[in-house]
């Protein structure tokens, strides 16, 4: 049963969330369990680091802690047996992970001790925490303490390590002298109360989790390097003596740190202005939506920070465009953007580092050569900008939970992309040349295309599973990314804007500097719904079936003027065919009527929940029409219908509310069917294969 | 000889055998139809009672790629099924060629399907020699091209921008193009001296190759001109079908139609190009 949403309790709950984000993010520093303070010199020649710093891990709950675990990610790439590598083996990708003999990337613990100078190194082991277990695999790193860590006690480490570049790198990497640097020092897992330390290998299909934390970092690189990190930069001091410069950047809360360095920059900075973006207009709209104030939604200033390559330099304002668009919707829709800068960088060329995302940095990627209604690099830079929200704030754990962030940020970048753009068009090319201008591909919405290829996977597993327990690759991305976002967008159209709105604006606001788990969000849906939609969950999230509802079959007839057989003057229970409706004049002897038999299936698992159903609209040939409405819990069902005119059309939910039917090719009837425009399709495929043949018989 | 008598040559022996490329063009036709019969009766049965409303939910062409996904069973059986009709075709195509040079070739323009039919009968078993004999030219070719694509990989490989990646990435198809229309016209070469002076597979490939050892740049100039046509003329036809209304019976209709009529050109362009190369190899055997 729905409850109309409560609209008072919501503003108080509003305006509570936004004073707490007014004190700032230094209220909740007392709350961040891991400060860092690191040095680290990049030595471009070798493609090496050497680093060392301080690193203060305080106890925030009630257990006693008898050891530390460190993620050193950078030894995925260290040989073939790790277990990222053998998770490649197994995709047939590992061609993509091997390297010239010294490309290797690697991590090296040098010295660990603590503030009293006990050496703990000794005490360190490296383990296999996942299943299967791979003692080869050296990505976790246990240090076992002199003594328990007791509740609210800290601990100071103090560290030097050195690292090698993978050459070969995932989300990292170098090319020549352009370096995109992430997950480089030693980070502390997660310690989660009750549950031990949350610290799980690299793998392939995987990306991270961690602490909020408080970071101070100083980048030595050589001085004709241009370099973009996390946070803001605090000091730059120049060595003419070495050619080195030092940058110095800090950042408060935040859960990761990465930052890039290439002589092939280009700096570029703008301003986004919170009151000049938005219209008066657009505020007061979302405030209503929203049931806040426009004061409370009100956006702040952001420095856009843009590192390009030269080659790409001209493409500097869509860049912008495209980022400001973000900081405008996820800012207006879910929250403010807490931080004072955003750096959005275009890796550098072959670091294989492209599309990923950092707290207050990302990166996007582009080509030399751009067609206009192609929305690259748009939809890269909103995407994972938007995980500056969806990961970068609201920090899920990637490795158990991975639709929290890139399902839900899909679903977001489709929104905004939609909003601020339009339709894109597919695209088209050969040889790295556009071809657009030749054949025309349709121009599509995200969510579109997303729910076509997300039907592909719908049986093989559980959005809801580990990273590395999917099926395959292609079954991760396609289920946490697509099929995840095409079932918020059905969430969406089952809730209605408005109390959607307010759905993801709470789940942000609420875990903003959290880490909530799929039941988090489960709970903020059906609070602030008023409805109990964990079935929504437990079908589409927690378990891999098909929704697939159809129009199996659609019978005509004209209706017998007579019936044959022995008829008494007895009354009889309703009949099945409902009588036409009464005409204003009687009806005429010669008027044919019709009786219409309307067949559906339901051809997969999925069903939806208590309450809900499907409807069916019959347009018939008389401007008439007629709406159905089917629970879906059987297999099929038929309905019928009595009317002096044929059936024109039929469709089973023609409002599109379930996106996440798999195949909505098989919702509708129509007498005539799509006509020209299948026949356009069959001859289009005919001389395609014409063409082919005939260019396959010049080789013959 | 001019370029323009060469051309003219060539073009007034392949009209007036225009039949020729309307009864490739029907083979290509019924091969093409019994290729995709099985999608189009998918196709038809899933959607021949859909509606498409005025604004539907995707474009129509995702309609086609959801059918299929949700009949994925059917596409290995249906690859096996276009596996073996393309072996075929290939066999067809052989005898199709036959045919071709067989009339094009032959001093009576009148041409009767009949004819056709018995040129590429007769000549079946020469083009398959033909095509064998091929074969180590192919692969001579392929080294050609490694040794010739070398910079590029490694002026490429060396890149710091994209640049390179895509100018030497279209190099190295224009030299594959290049080279590939070199040894095309050294197999159409072969044939014409096969059926033209009666030669079997191996004399008529040593004729062919001390006939391009004076002329090869005279005929591959022509050959590529011809090329050139042939693209710059796809081109501006591929062009014109994006103005064909797509949503109407008639500008559906028609588009069908121009994409035949562009299919009949391209046989057409085909004999056009044995029709020159025919024309150049008479006028310059003797010297």
């Amino acid at each position: 049963m729905k409850r109309p949403y409560l609209e008072k309790t919501g503003r108080v709950f509003y305006l509570l969330l936004v004073l707490l984000l007014a004190c700032g993010l230094k209220a909740a520093s007392a709350d961040r369990p891991v400060r860092f303070d690191l040095k680290v010199e990049l030595l471009p020649e070798t493609a090496t680091l050497q680093g060392k710093g301080t690193i203060v891990w305080t106890n925030r709950t009630a257990d006693y802690i008898p050891d530390i675990q460190f993620h050193l990610y950078w030894n995925a790439f260290k040989n073939e047996l790790s277990t990222m590598a053998r998770e490649a083996r197994r995709e047939k990708m590992i061609s993509r992970y091997r390297v010239k003999k010294d490309e290797w990337g690697w991590i090296k613990l040098i010295s660990l001790s603590t503030d009293s100078g006990l050496d703990l190194l000794p005490s360190a082991s490296f383990i296999s925490p996942d299943e299967p277990h791979n003692p080869d695999d050296q990505t976790v790193l246990r240090v076992e303490l002199p003594e328990p860590l007791a509740p609210g006690q800290a601990i100071t480490l103090n560290l030097e390590f050195q690292a090698r570049v993978p050459g070969n790198g995932l989300r990292t990497g170098y090319y020549r002298d352009g370096f995109f640097i992430a997950q480089w020092f030693p980070k502390p897992g997660v310690y989660e109360e009750g549950r031990g330390w949350n610290c799980h290998e690299y793998h392939l299909n995987s990306e991270f989790y961690a602490d909020f934390a408080d970071y101070r970092v100083e980048i030595t690189v050589p001085s004709r390097m241009v370099v973009g990190a996390c946070g803001e930069e605090v000091d730059k001091r120049d060595d003419p003596a070495t050619g080195k410069t030092t940058y110095t950047y800090v950042q408060q809360n935040i859960h990761d740190f990465a930052w890039t360095a290439s002589p092939r920059f280009v700096k570029l900075e703008r301003w986004f202005k919170g009151q000049e973006e938005v219209r008066p207009e657009e505020y007061r709209q979302m405030a209503a939506l929203l049931g806040l104030e426009p004061e409370e939604i009100r956006l702040p200033d952001v420095r856009m920070i843009l590192l390009i390559e030269k080659q790409h330099q001209k493409q500097a304002e869509r860049h912008f465009r495209a980022l400001r668009a973000a900081l405008k919707y996820y800012g207006l829709w879910y929250g403010p953007y807490p931080y004072r800068t955003i750096t959005m960088v275009d890796p550098p060329f072959r670091t294989g580092s492209g599309g990923m995302e950092y707290p207050t940095l990302f990166t996007a990627g582009t080509s030399v050569i751009l067609e206009k209604d192609v929305l690259s690099p748009e939809q890269v830079i909103i995407h994972e900008f938007g995980h500056g929200y969806w990961y970068g704030l609201v920090a899920n754990n990637e490795f158990e939970e991975a639709w929290l962030d890139e399902g839900i940020n899909t679903y977001s970048t489709g929104r905004v992309s939609e909003v601020a753009y339009g339709p894109g068009r597919l695209p088209l090319r050969f040889n790295g040349l556009p071809l657009n201008w030749l054949l025309k591909t349709p121009a599509v919405y995200d969510w579109q295309l997303g729910r076509l290829v997300s039907a592909t996977v719908a049986e093989l597993d559980p959005i809801v599973t580990d990273s590395w327990k999917f099926y395959n690759s292609m079954s991760y991305s396609l289920n946490v990314y697509y099929r995840a976002a095409t079932c918020l967008h059905t969430l969406e159209r089952l809730l209605g804007e408005k109390i959607w709105a307010r759905v993801m604006r709470t789940y942000h606001m609420r875990y903003r500097f959290r880490h909530p788990k799929t039941g988090d969000f489960i709970r903020v849906v059906n609070e602030v719904s008023g409805q109990d939609l964990t079935w929504f969950f437990q079908e589409f999230f927690y378990s891999a079936n098909n929704f697939d509802y159809a129009i199996a079959s659609v019978e005509i007839g004209l209706k017998p003027e007579k019936y044959r057989g022995v008829f008494d003057s007895l009354p009889t229970a309703n009949s099945a065919w409902p009588a036409a409706p009464a005409r204003g004049k009687p009806a005429l002897k010669q008027e044919k009527i019709y009786q219409t038999t309307i067949t559906l299936r339901r051809l997969g698992q999925a069903r939806p929940g208590p309450g809900y159903s499907l409807k069916l609209r019959v347009d018939f040939e008389d401007g008439s029409s007629e709406w159905r409405e089917w629970d879906g819990q059987g297999r099929w069902a038929r309905f019928y219908f009595e009317k002096p005119a044929r059936v024109k059309t039929a469709v089973l939910d023609p409002e599109a509310i379930w996106l996440v039917d798999s195949n909505f090719s098989n919702n509708s009837y129509s007498k005539t069917g799509p006509g020209a425009r299948l026949m356009s399709a069959t001859g289009k495929l005919v001389w395609f294969l014409q063409h082919l043949l005939l260019t396959f018989s010049g080789l013959v | 000889m001019s370029l323009k008598t060469h051309l003219n040559s060539g073009i007034n022996r392949s009209l007036s055998r225009l039949r020729l490329s309307v009864y490739i063009w029907l083979v290509l036709l019924f091969l093409a139809l019994v290729a995709l019969a099985p999608i189009n009766s998918l196709l038809r049965s899933n959607l021949g009672h859909f509606y498409l409303p005025e604004k539907p939910l995707m474009p129509f062409e995702f309609n086609l790629v959801e059918v299929i996904l949700a009949n994925q069973q059917i596409l290995t059986p249906y690859a096996g099924f276009l596996l073996t009709l393309m072996l075929l075709a290939c066999l067809i195509f052989i005898f199709l060629s036959a045919g071709l040079f067989g009339r094009m070739l032959s001093p009576d323009p009148v041409v009767t399907f009949r004819e056709f039919l018995a040129d590429g009968a007769r000549h079946f078993w020469k083009f398959i020699l033909s095509l064998l004999a091929f074969l180590p030219f192919l692969a001579v070719f392929l080294i050609l091209f490694q040794f010739l694509a070398a910079p590029l990989n490694w002026w490429s490989g060396r890149a710091v921008t994209e640049w390179p990646v895509i100018i030497a990435s279209n190099l190295r198809l224009l030299i594959l193009i290049l080279l590939w229309t070199a040894l095309k016209l050294l197999l159409d070469l072969a044939r014409i001296i096969m059926l033209s002076g009666s030669k079997k597979v191996i004399p008529a490939y040593v004729s062919a190759l001390l006939f391009l050892k004076h002329n090869f740049f005279g005929l591959w100039g022509l050959y590529l001109l011809l090329g050139l046509m042939v693209i710059s003329i796809s081109a501006f036809w591929l062009f014109l079908l994006r103005l064909f209304p797509a949503g109407t019976t008639p500008g559906v209709l028609a588009l069908i139609i121009a994409g035949q009529v562009y299919i009949i050109f391209r046989v057409l362009a085909r004999q056009v190009f044995i029709g020159v190369e025919y024309s150049y190899y008479l006028k310059r055997k003797g010297s």
